[in-house]
């Protein structure tokens, strides 16, 4: 059984379709990389898995589970961490107040418990210890992509999504970013990753798939996709380069 | 001019009680982007809850505000269901009509409960007024202050120490990915009506003793803590409680040295000078607009 | 909301039987009296309507809110009743000093919330309100004070005196009549297209070239306006009055009428005014829980017909009576052909900065446009691309830096003044006027100051038709332009700034969401567009559709420019290659 299947998903934005016929699927344990160009519906995708958005119609089922009808907080009870695409982190409270509130969706979870959680999961990121008690507006767009990947583990997700973890970010930032993602699977957590740096997102991911308008066309192992000529042309600008 | 303190000590007293009920108007409007207008009646129902307690069930003080504390928190969770929850997708404009419609609803219900005629509460220590260095003081004043002082002293302790006052907080701050990381957006707002109620009722028992309070009173204060958030910084609880005070004395001098029937139009003017010259306020939240 | 369908245009402009209905009606009021109580009730519902009537001018067309109408009610009565009954004028003397009073209050009040929007406004609006009460019950030596002015006169028409209440009320039903029929006319003229497209979408309004502040407090002026007439001719119709018919409770009343009949439609704010005068005697027998009811249904009616009374009823018409879309024809679109060569410089932009906090969205940008050429903007997200169009459009103020368009110092000016000029830009996520039919929105492009529809003999609305037609949407002219698909309304937006005839077009991601298909049909409308001699810069991540287009390419990463040049040089530039196309491209490369 696969850990999150997607199966002929159809979504509007009131009358407007944003999906047409969406399907997919994540196994556990892999890295699967969602690329598409601006305004596909890669977004859209996530937002409906995570119960921001309800499906005209298709399925979202996780560990062999519908989700569809969940609120967004059963959701992330259920094990699926989603971190939205330009962070969202608080603004208003500090990076580690950001990050403990990442173990909203575990409410028994004691003062303690949550303390030494948050120690754990910072200790991905060692440039976190530097800005802990910074208020998140101060923060860099790196730093806090770092809160907000810290935020989503905090959840103990089996699935954690990531939606353009390297929108505006320094190329040697990104780089970092990415190794995180790697291993973050490699203590295993299953990540779904959505990203416009294809060739990027192609290089740590087990699988991909891709969005036009809608629609899956194409999907494959990550290494064949990279090579796909007419991937390259439409989303990595390469013909002429 | 001995008179310029006790104006002072008067004034901080009723602003005390516009920085209470700006307070509530500050945590609504943060955590659900709505100006209730309805505000400035949940003082008169607390008063009016207290009355009925203390006059018509014959119950001790101490009970009686329990029980008018507890009904204030009963209130704001109707309030909550009836008035915002139904318009929470919707603009701002339903939702603040329907606020005062619930004003217009909430008075004359009372209204037709109670009758028109104004009330009073005792006060709240058996206490005489006593001079201190050439000056006045009325107990009730300063039982207003510290009580004021000790509420906003626990909201602060209670936003910045406890788990539950950081997800409210998150919650106002983007109610989208608080929910996204799993809180319950639905009972923070609810928590947020029911606390903003309590703290309306409180204000109401603590100016009980010291005017006569009417169906209407509530429109004055509303306005008045409104005023005040504006003043202070829309969204700022600081701002609030600086700027309900500010009203709060403004008001008291201006009445006594400059004219009585027009003592509710200084606050007004104050206001007005803050919106034309700096319409962001003390704290100011930044009003920017997004291609 | 809710979306009601348009009513397609019809050959009888609907203000004719308006007209014919009002004054059939003051006939009849005139031929079979009414008893007093009733005469008395209707009269104060023909006067109470024409001010709620302002409400229709500003909340519902402009979409701004106030809660000062019975103020300017106010100013309107006591204007006719101190002018007559203490300072001895005519009423029709004082008539005409109760619209100015009103005009002047209503604009003064306009401009000072102009730059104050939702709930600030509410709250200016209901402190304007209560100084005004507060003035009225305690200026006791003018305005009488609490007790009122009783012994106000009725006026004098043709030599005939309107003394007789039922005169009157025939009188005061021909004024509403008139009110109603200027209020609906409104709304079709170029002034009341502004005025929705400010409500829609202020940001599009002002890039479109509407002077939002102008139409603002014009909006303000005529609702105040009507107010006072309304006013006055309440106050010589029960020839006393007194300060709390005019305070906050009334605004609030006032407002709920037009909300319950439906705020965007002269007709439905006439029922919901008649509705709520008259509720309250059928409703007598409620006694002193009346009020909670009326409270509670304010609630109520926000919560269930957010589109009032009249959305209904419209809603059901529709139903009704389906009619099938209007035929439209339209002629070539025309652009203007600047005097000039080809190739001089359209846009100049030199050291352009810009600086959010302490983030350098732009960092010391040149740029350069040339006459009909296509050159295109690129860069990943966040480096600045749409932040550029929002300077050069007037959107945001520069930190630094000059722009010069057309010849002329284009830097930090107002949109409005921009767009005056020539400048027409589309927005990344779809700025359309939303409640607005297709030809709607793309009139208000083609009424932007300094066009010159002389081509289309003159006619905004048949400029707006060749510009529709121009994108292949002419069949969808009289659509709601919020129904459209994703790909239609990316359409129109490009109408709307076509059918301003720019000098130069800005387009901020026009592929984003379009198909294969429709991409391949945008290509050819940008080519169509340069064959017509346009000058365009557009922003784009689409690499393909950039290629087949662009003349020039400048390239933006972290705000500043890395490379500027034709496709092939700019594509082949290393800079170029790591910002954009990503390490692992690079690494892969190597």
């Amino acid at each position: 059984m696969p850990l999150l299947k997607l199966s002929h998903l159809r979504v509007s934005h009131g009358r407007v379709e944003a999906l047409s016929d969406v399907s997919l699927v994540v196994e556990a344990g892999e890295i699967v990389a969602l690329l598409g160009a601006n305004g596909a519906g890669k977004t859209t995708t996530l937002r409906t898995i995570s119960g921001l958005m309800r499906p005209d119609a298709g399925d979202v089922a996780f560990e062999g589970r519908s989700l569809v009808g969940l609120s967004p907080e059963m959701i992330v009870r259920a094990g699926i961490a989603h971190v939205p695409e330009g962070r969202r982190i608080f603004s208003g409270l500090t990076a580690r107040e950001n990050v403990l509130l990442g173990a909203a969706n575990r409410p028994n979870l004691s003062r303690h418990a949550r303390e030494a959680e948050a120690d754990e999961v910072s200790a991905l990121f060692p440039e976190i210890a530097s800005f802990r008690d910074t208020l998140a507006w101060k923060l860099s767009g790196g730093q806090l992509q770092m809160v907000a990947v810290a935020r989503g583990l905090m959840a103990k997700p089996k699935l954690l999504i990531l939606d353009e973890p390297s929108l505006g970010l320094a190329p040697l930032i990104i780089q970092r970013v990415f190794d995180i993602i790697v291993e973050i699977r490699r203590r295993g957590t299953t990540v779904l990753l959505v990203e416009q740096n294809a060739n990027m997102a192609l290089s740590i991911a087990d699988r991909g798939y891709v969005l036009e308008t809608g629609r899956i066309v194409t999907s494959g192992c990550a290494a064949a996709l990279g090579k796909n000529e007419a991937i390259k042309a439409a989303y990595l600008g390469q013909r002429a380069a | 001019m001995s008179a310029l303190p006790q104006l002072i000590v008067a004034g901080i007293g009723m602003g005390s009680i516009y920085a209470l009920v700006a307070l509530g108007l500050v945590l609504i409007y943060r955590t659900t982007n709505v100006v209730n207008f309805a505000q400035g009646d949940f003082p008169m129902v607390g008063a009016f809850l207290l009355v009925i307690c203390l006059f018509h069930a014959g119950m001790p003080y101490w009970a009686g505000i329990l029980v008018a504390l507890a009904g204030m928190a009963v209130f704001g969770g109707l309030f909550n269901l009836a008035v915002y929850y139904p318009l929470r997708n919707r603009s701002y404009l339903p939702v603040l009509i329907s606020t005062l419609g619930a004003s217009i609803f909430v008075q004359n219900t009372v209204l037709a409960a109670y009758g028109p005629q104004p009330a009073n509460l005792p006060p709240l220590l058996p206490l005489r007024g006593f001079q201190v260095g050439g000056v006045f003081l009325d107990p009730q004043y300063l039982v207003i202050i510290v009580v004021s002082a000790a509420l906003v002293l626990l909201q602060y302790l209670f936003f910045e120490k406890t788990y539950l006052g950081k997800k409210i907080q998150a919650t106002a701050q983007d109610k989208e990915t608080a929910s996204l990381i799993g809180i319950p957006v639905r009972w923070m707002i609810m928590l947020t009506f029911v606390y903003s109620a309590v703290l309306g009722g409180v204000a109401g028992i603590l100016v009980g003793p010291i005017m006569y309070f009417s169906i209407g009173m509530g429109t004055a204060i509303a306005l008045k803590a409104f005023a005040a958030t504006i003043i202070g910084g829309f969204g700022d609880i600081r701002g609030a409680i600086l700027g309900g005070l500010g009203l709060g004395i403004i008001e008291n001098l201006g009445a006594a040295y400059i004219s009585v029937p027009y003592k509710d139009a200084f606050a007004f003017l104050v206001l007005f000078a803050f919106l034309m010259v700096l319409p962001q306020g003390i704290f100011g939240e930044k009003i920017a607009e997004k291609a | 909301m809710r979306t009601i369908q348009p009513r397609p245009r019809r050959a009888i402009p609907v203000e004719v039987p308006i007209l014919a209905a009002g004054l059939a009606l003051a006939g009849l009021a005139l031929a079979q009296p009414l008893g007093g109580y009733a005469t008395g009730i209707a009269m104060q519902a023909a006067t109470c309507a024409i001010a709620v009537l302002g409400l229709t001018i500003v909340l519902g067309y402009a979409g701004q809110i106030t809660l000062a109408q019975a103020s300017f009610f106010g100013l309107g009565a006591y204007a006719v009743a101190l002018g007559t009954a203490d300072l001895g004028l005519s009423f029709w003397t004082a008539f005409l000093m109760a619209v100015a009073v009103s005009a002047a209050a209503g604009v003064a009040l306009g401009l000072t919330s102009v730059r104050l929007g939702g709930h600030y406004l509410a709250m200016v609006t209901i402190t304007f309100q209560q100084i005004f009460t507060l003035v009225l019950t305690n200026w006791a030596e003018v305005t009488h004070g609490p007790d009122g002015v009783p012994g106000i006169p009725r006026p004098e028409l043709f030599g005939h005196a309107l003394s007789d209440t039922r005169h009157y009320l025939a009188f005061s039903l021909v004024c509403l009549t008139l009110a109603v029929a200027s209020v609906s006319w409104l709304r079709r003229t170029a002034l009341g297209r502004a005025m929705e497209a400010l409500r829609d979408n202020e940001l599009a309004a002002s890039v479109n070239g509407i002077d939002t502040v102008r139409v603002k407090v014009i909006a303000f002026a005529l609702c105040a306006t009507l107010g006072g007439i309304g006013g006055a001719l309440f106050a010589s119709g029960f020839a006393y009055i007194s300060p709390d018919q005019f305070s906050l409770a009334e605004s609030i009343v006032f407002l709920t009428m037009a909300l319950l009949g439906g705020v965007k439609s002269a007709l439905g704010t006439l029922v919901g005014a008649s509705l709520l005068i008259v509720l309250p005697e059928v409703l007598r027998f409620l006694k002193e829980v009346y009020l909670a009811v009326y409270g509670a249904a304010v609630v109520l009616i926000m919560i269930f017909m957010p589109d009032g009374i009249w959305g209904w009823v419209v809603l059901f018409g529709d139903r009704l009576v389906r009619r099938g879309p209007q035929p439209r024809t339209a002629g070539p679109l025309r652009l203007r052909r600047e005097a000039g060569d080809p190739g001089d410089v359209v846009l100049e932009v030199r050291n352009l900065a810009k600086t959010f906090g302490g983030l350098k969205a732009l960092d010391s940008v040149d740029l350069e446009v040339r006459r009909n050429t296509i050159h295109a903007l690129i860069g990943p997200n966040g480096s600045g691309k749409t932040t550029f169009v929002n300077v050069l459009s007037g959107l945001y103020r520069p930190s630094g830096g000059r722009i010069r368009f057309g010849g002329r110092d284009a830097t930090a000016r107002a949109p409005h003044v921009l767009s005056g000029r020539g400048l027409a830009r589309t927005f990344q996520n779809i700025r359309l006027f939303r409640s607005m039919t297709c030809l709607d929105n793309v009139m208000v492009g083609a009424q932007r100051p300094g066009n010159d529809l002389s081509a289309e003999g003159g006619g905004v609305e048949a400029r707006a038709l060749s510009a529709l037609d121009f994108v292949g949407l002419l069949d969808r002219a009289d659509a709601l332009v919020g129904d459209l698909p994703y790909g239609h309304q990316r359409k129109v937006e490009i109408a709307r700034a076509l059918a301003a005839d720019p000098a130069l077009l800005l387009l901020d991601e026009p592929a984003a969401g379009l198909n294969t298909t429709e991409k391949g049909q945008l290509v050819e409308l940008l080519r169509r567009l340069k064959g017509l001699g346009l000058t365009i810069l557009i922003i784009e991540h689409d690499m393909p559709l950039v290629e087949a287009v662009a003349d020039q390419i400048t390239v933006l990463n972290f705000g500043q420019r890395i490379s500027d040049g034709t496709p092939a040089e700019v594509l082949r530039d290393p800079a170029v290659v790591t910002a954009y196309l990503g390490e692992a491209h690079v690494r892969a490369a190597a």
